[in-house]
């Protein structure tokens, strides 16, 4: 099984289905998260399984099965800082913007010196600040990628 | 009265006799043909949309096994053996397991999970000698990378009169077993129309006989006095049943009440859980569900219907036995079995599960602090009735161990102390340091008592404890305040208008000068941290107290400085949580998920941050609270744990040694231990020599992870000499490496520091600036 292959086409289908549905709700969109670009051959077995079911189960809109694997995975890697991140992807595309923006942050306390990560979580954070309206947050936050580049 | 009034006319009027007869049979047969139209419209109304009520179910987290888990294998046997997994016999597709030295085979029995239905697998899980899981693999020896076992149930909530079940439906039910009730108990239950002529007879002759109304019920009639009616044995009630069973039998067939009766029926008593249908008992006798039960087990049932008091196969073993062999031969009386068949299922054993009684709950401390979660989203009568199936977060492993060690120490303390009664008691609260997740959860020395949860209810002052929010919100302005900077432990008075004086005393009844701030808070220094809480202010102080995630309201006094201030075990856990984790505050959670009793998911209690410090002080306050524990007052912790786990904690005593405390943790387990007396008498008791070895042991046997926090950005790790607070290197003896927030470190350096070229008098000239630069300020 080629589980970066899964991952692309999984991400595919969100994309396109992002694109395709309309919004039901009135309010700002929320912005589509910028793609995860962690290969899943990096985890433990236990947390890639997890990881690849809930990459999955974001690409088919399923977000509360998502981050349920997610919160699995995190039982068992509360350290990790891409399953940190991955959380925030999936509470952005909740509209949970308050959560996106302090699981980034958390991705980021663990994130060691993993500087396109945190440059990541940088961006995920405009994003949250932006869907707010945060105008200040959200240059705050691009600032803090960019340097990182 | 009626009839003699009756009688009182017809006298002088014969004619008129007839005719008030007449209108008294007339009345007579309005009233029973209303009544049984009443019954009629009870039968079907109650009887049609009939629902069981259905406790809420709740289960532990369940274990995931994976390879890299660390978990002695004795703890995942523990976890099978409570929840009914029999062991040594690959007997059919799930529910046992068999093992040997380092490895288990266990065949899963199947599960609906939040997330989806798990059928029955079978895995072989390898562990090496240190406890961890080596690998998980299936039946054809490949790889899983994560397996669920089914979690453990750990109670329910109950309707008022705390009956169980769990439905089945009649073809679920193994047909032995419907024809061992039949035969024994309504043999002609499929012909007759709710009432048995024979039977009825022969409880009449015995009536007539002075003996009382007993026997001669139909299945049917036996179902409408449990289903309707009191349980009361008069006449009446026994024509009303009589009534109602051939109404139900006219509108509902023979399967529907049959189904209706296996579900109903009691059939004993588990402390103050009611056993009831064939559904719950045979997982509670037998611990298998009801299709896998063999003709005898079966059999054991339906001895108990008689009475379930009596045929305890528990209590009573011969009765029960004779009891069954009694319904087996009934059986081959009416030729449902062979005669192979009978002399087998009657040279068995009565098979049942050695298991302990659980009653409502085996852990009823964890079981409220969920139903008082669930009270804030769900009615009291949905959660007692309609099935809900309650996915927790308590970890049995921790609780178990939880509750071991403090029912053991306490009785231990107990008798050294001799302090009469009510005795010692105490609490104790487990999480997950990274996630919130409530582990475990005790509320006093006896596990199993449900009263007074002292983990959510004993508010208690908390001393010492509220002392790193103290701290915190010092090292949270590095431009005032580091790990060194030296804190005056000197006489100390607070006056405040409209309040007498304050002054605070140290437990050791000195002053010992001025301290470095770390060592202040590892010596647990009441006037330095009382000078220190009133310099920053208090209002700061109680800022941070409310941010690291504590609601109650708390009065500004500076005694509230050194904890006069009353927080339960649980609110403690929740403050010391949004520092294990860093300073990302969590809100404790004891569910994780809700589903209907089919699986449909209802609600999930998601996990949720929120960043409520910068990392930094939280890096500084935690290294200090490792110093508690590695030098100061927490020391004593080496007895159980090796250093390598680099525990931060905290002691906590009170006034009178009322109250001893300790909370700490580890890098993945934070716990909380409280003892005191309920009734407020001083304990004689410390933080450190009562809670802290409670708390110690407890965590040894969970092998926790050690504290390793990231280092954030904005820290940096100087070598400082003790002696000077000064920049130090390897020449000085005894220096130690501790962390700064960036540009907070001491720039000077010590005269032991072999920075060369550097001329003595010039650095005791810089010492003195900087003890005048502190003292001046």
């Amino acid at each position: 099984m080629n589980l970066r292959s899964r991952t692309v086409a999984a991400l595919a289908v969100f994309v396109s289905a992002c694109v395709g549905t309309p919004r039901p709700e009135p309010g700002p969109p929320p912005p589509s998260p910028y793609p995860s670009s962690t290969p899943l051959h990096a985890e433990s077995p236990a947390i890639a399984s997890l990881m690849d079911g809930a990459r999955t189960d974001y690409a088919a809109g399923r977000l509360a099965n998502a981050a349920a694997s997610l919160e699995r995975a995190l039982r068992i890697e509360p350290r990790n800082p891409r399953l940190w991140q991955e959380l925030s992807r999936v509470r952005l595309l909740q509209r949970d913007y308050v959560q996106a923006e302090s699981c980034a942050q958390r991705s980021n306390s663990w994130a060691g010196g993993d500087t396109l990560l945190v440059a990541d979580n940088w961006r995920l954070i405009a994003q949250a600040r932006e869907a707010r309206g945060d105008s200040d947050g959200v240059r705050a936050a691009r600032d803090a990628a960019e340097r990182l580049k | 009265m009626f009839r003699r009034r009756i009688f009182g006319e017809i006298e002088p009027h014969r004619s008129k006799f007839w005719r008030y007869l007449r209108y008294a049979f007339l009345a007579l047969a309005l009233c029973a043909a209303s009544f049984t139209l009443y019954l009629d419209f009870r039968v079907r109304s109650e009887f049609e949309g009939r629902r069981f009520a259905l406790p809420a179910r709740i289960y532990a987290r369940p274990l995931e096994l994976h390879a890299g888990l660390r978990v002695p294998q004795a703890d995942v046997i523990d976890e099978l053996r409570d929840n009914n997994y029999r062991e040594g016999i690959r007997e059919g597709d799930s529910g046992w397991f068999v093992r040997d030295s380092d490895w288990v085979e266990i065949a899963v029995r199947p599960f609906r999970f939040w997330d989806g239905q798990q059928n029955a697998l079978r895995v072989r899980v390898n562990f090496d000698a240190s406890g961890v899981v080596q690998k998980v693999q299936d039946s054809q020896g490949a790889d899983l990378p994560l397996v669920r076992l089914e979690p453990l149930p750990i109670g329910g909530i109950y309707p008022g009169n705390n009956q169980d079940r769990v439905l089945v439906r009649l073809s679920e039910v193994p047909k032995p077993l419907v024809q061992a009730l039949v035969s024994t108990e309504d043999r002609a239950f499929y012909t007759h129309h709710g009432y048995d002529l024979r039977g009825i007879a022969r409880a009449a002759w015995s009536f007539l006989r002075g003996k009382g109304l007993q026997g001669g019920s139909t299945l049917t009639q036996q179902l409408v006095k449990n289903f309707f009616l009191t349980p009361e044995r008069t006449l009446q009630r026994k024509g009303t049943e009589l009534i109602m069973s051939v109404l139900l039998e006219m509108h509902y067939g023979k399967e529907e009440i049959l189904e209706t009766y296996l579900n109903e029926i009691y059939l004993g008593q588990d402390r103050d859980r009611a056993i009831h249908g064939v559904g719950l008992a045979s997982l509670h006798y037998f611990g298998k569900t009801v299709d896998h039960l063999s003709l005898p087990e079966g059999a054991v049932l339906v001895a108990l219907v008689k009475g379930p008091g009596v045929y305890d196969p528990y209590r009573h073993p011969d009765r029960a036995l004779e009891r069954r062999n009694l319904v087996l031969r009934e059986m081959r009386n009416t030729n449902a079995i062979t005669l192979e068949e009978f002399m087998l299922a009657r040279s068995t054993g009565l098979g049942v599960n050695a298991k302990a009684s659980t009653g409502t709950s085996t852990h009823p401390a964890f079981v409220d602090l969920v139903y008082r979660h669930l009270r804030r989203d769900y009615d009291e009568a949905d959660l007692r009735s309609e099935g809900l199936r309650i996915f927790t977060t308590l970890d049995p492993r921790v609780q178990h161990k939880a509750e071991k060690v403090l029912e053991r120490r306490i009785t231990q303390f107990d008798r050294d102390k001799r302090f009469g009664d009510p005795g010692l008691e105490g609490a104790v609260v487990v999480t997950d340091s990274q996630t919130g997740e409530v582990e475990a959860l005790v509320g006093g020395r006896d596990p199993r008592y449900r009263g007074f949860n002292r983990a959510l209810d004993a508010t208690r002052p908390v001393g010492s404890l509220l002392k790193p929010a103290i701290y915190l919100t010092a090292l949270a302005d590095p431009s005032h305040y580091t790990l060194i900077t030296p804190i005056d432990d000197g006489p100390f008075v607070w006056k405040s208008r409209g309040a007498p004086d304050w002054e605070p005393m140290n437990y050791d009844r000195q002053f010992h000068g001025a301290v470095p701030l770390r060592v202040a808070l590892a010596q647990s220094l009441n006037v330095a941290t009382a000078r220190l809480g009133t310099d920053i202010g208090i209002s700061r102080v109680l800022g941070t107290v409310q941010r690291l995630g504590i609601e109650r309201e708390m009065q500004p006094y500076a005694s509230t400085l050194l904890g006069a201030v009353d927080l339960s075990p649980l609110e403690v856990a929740q403050m010391y949580q949004t520092i294990a984790s860093g300073g990302f505050r969590s809100p404790l959670r004891a569910i994780r998920e809700v589903t209907t009793q089919d699986g449909r998911p209802l609600k999930r209690y998601p996990l949720a941050v929120e960043q409520a410090f910068p990392a930094e002080p939280v890096y500084l306050i935690t290294a200090a609270m490792q110093g508690v524990v590695r030098e100061g007052t927490g020391q004593s912790l080496k007895n159980w744990l090796p250093p390598e786990t680099a525990v931060a904690g905290k002691t906590g005593t009170t006034d009178e040694q009322r109250d001893a405390w300790f909370a700490g943790f580890t890098g993945d387990k934070l716990a909380i231990v409280w003892i005191g007396y309920d009734d407020n008498r001083a304990a004689r008791l410390t933080g450190a020599g009562a809670a802290l070895p409670i708390w110690g042991e407890i965590m040894a046997s969970l092998a926790p992870e050690p504290l390793a926090l990231p280092k954030p950005e904005g820290i940096e790790t100087v070598r400082i000499d003790p002696q000077s607070g000064l920049r130090a290197d390897g020449g000085c003896e005894g220096s130690l490496e501790l962390p700064f927030a960036n540009g907070s470190a001491p720039v000077e350096r010590a005269p032991c520091a072999s920075a060369v070229g550097t001329a003595i008098d010039n650095v005791k000239q810089t010492t003195k600036n900087w003890w005048q630069k502190l003292w001046g300020r």
